[in-house]
Parts: structure tokens; sequence; C-alpha cells
């Protein structure tokens, strides 16, 4: 069945739990190509070089009835007092639903950018960019 | 590797060399120079070879053994090493059979797994 895929499909889980209040997210593939163009020729020719995996994702400022927070869970990644260490890596879903079928694209990220505020007359919300390290764990969509 | 790897190279840099001239100075300032053969001398090529597989880099490496380093010479036969000279082919080539030695060893500098940059410097020989 024909289908456009909207906001309203998509989901982000960050260590297999579903956050919540995700406004957006984005990832962004990125190939870096090595020039094998020789002398002679007339166009440029280009051999794979290594694969990154970055994207960005804003999550409204928000305490649940039991307290939970996931914009202040995603920021703790990045603003804490101990360091950022090897181990401080999050398992990132990001994911379009189309009835009982996920479309998941599945990696392992460093938090890399934790911004978040405060502006009279708006919701607070925090926004996270994060680097993948390593391959994609899983690429369903 | 008998022969000498037969792949386009992305970059060559040519030395063209000079004649065999001695130069004489009288404390006048006087130049003499006498000239001591009709043939360029100490022509040096720089042949580089970007992002080419390891397979084709270790090609190089076994050529350089075959001719023993520095020691023997080898000729550039075929038409990949000229790639891209548009001009009198015979420019480009030496007087005596187009034979060149090894001036260093092939330098490889790996990039990426599997992916290497070689860099060769040949002298022309007479």
């Amino acid at each position: 069945m024909a289908k456009f895929y909207t906001g309203r499909d998509g989901r982000l889980l960050m260590d297999g739990s579903e956050q919540v209040k995700v406004t957006n997210w984005s990832l962004t593939g990125n190939l870096e190509v090595l020039e094998t163009t020789t002398l002679g020729d007339s166009q440029r020719s280009y051999t794979p070089g290594v694969q990154e995996f970055s994207g960005a994702a804003s999550l409204l400022y928000y305490n649940d009835d039991a307290n939970r927070n996931d914009a202040a869970t995603a920021l703790k990644n990045v603003l804490k007092i101990s360091g950022v260490g090897i181990n401080d890596t999050v398992d990132m879903r990001l994911r379009l639903v189309e009835g009982n079928t996920n479309h998941d694209i599945r990696l392992t990220a460093y938090i890399t950018t934790a911004t978040y505020g405060a502006s009279v007359g708006e919701v607070s919300s925090a926004q996270i960019s994060f680097q993948g390290t390593g391959a994609l764990t899983e690429a369903s969509i | 590797m008998t022969t000498f790897p037969a792949i386009k190279p992305t970059g060559r840099s040519v030395d063209f060399g000079d004649y065999p001239v001695k130069t004489f100075t009288s404390q006048s300032g006087k130049e003499v120079r006498i000239l001591y053969g009709d043939k360029r001398t100490n022509i040096k090529m720089q042949l580089t070879f970007d992002n080419i597989t390891d397979a084709e880099a270790d090609g190089f490496v076994l050529h350089y053994d075959y001719v023993k380093g520095s020691f023997d010479t080898f000729l550039l036969s075929g038409t990949e090493w000229r790639a891209g000279w548009g001009g009198i082919q015979s420019r480009i080539e030496l007087p005596n059979a187009n034979r060149w030695r090894y001036e260093s060893a092939p330098q490889i500098q790996q990039v990426r797994p599997g992916i290497s940059t070689v860099t060769v410097n040949l002298v022309g020989v007479l």
C-alpha cells in the first residue's frame, strides 16, 4: 500500500528505550571517497574509503508522572561531572513505523553535542548531536 | 614480478637532467666549458600512484626485489607510465632504449585498509 511517512511515524530509541516528546531526528551517512584518477583520464574516478554516520535529535525537556525525563538523560551523556569515557556510548535506533513493521537504522554512537535552554514563551527543549562509531548494527529501512 | 607494474600514475615529475659538461673558471672569471657527451644524463623521474590496491602496491616491491634494488636497469615498456603525456614520445623516453633503475626504494603509504599510495623514484641510465 502506498504510504508517505511523516513525523507521526517517527520514533527514537536510546539504549532500547523509546524516547518521549521527541520533536525531530535526522541521520546522515557519509562515504569518504579516494580519488583514483590517473594521468590521461578525462573524468575523475574514485574508490570507496571509510563511512561515517552522524545525526541529531530534539527532545522536549519534559518530566512525566514517573519523573522520567528523556531529554535530561540524553543531555547527561555530555553534561556530566565525571567526563565522558570510552564506554559512554549510546545504542541509537532511529525508526519509522509502518503498522507492525519497524524500519530501523541502529548504531552505536557518542553524544557529541548537547544543547538546551529556556526562553520566555517557549517550551524548553534539548538538542543533541551524535556521532556513530563503527558500522551500523541494523539497517532495515 | 619481472616487469615494472603496468599501472597509470596519478602524478609524474621528470627532471630532464643535463649534458655532461665540465666548467673551468679562471681567476679572471673567464669560463670554459667542455662537453663530454652528446646525451643528457642524470634524468630523474618520480611516479606517484595514489590510492591503488595493496595488491598493486605489492607489485612494486616485487619488482624492486627482482631488479635487486638500484642495481639492475629495466625497461619501461607499455604506455601506462607515460599516460597523459601529449608531447612527442621520444622526448620523455630515454635515448638508450628507455632503461631506468630505482633511485630509492618504492615508498608505500597505507591510506586505508587495502588502499595504498606508492611513490617511485627512478634514474635514467644511458
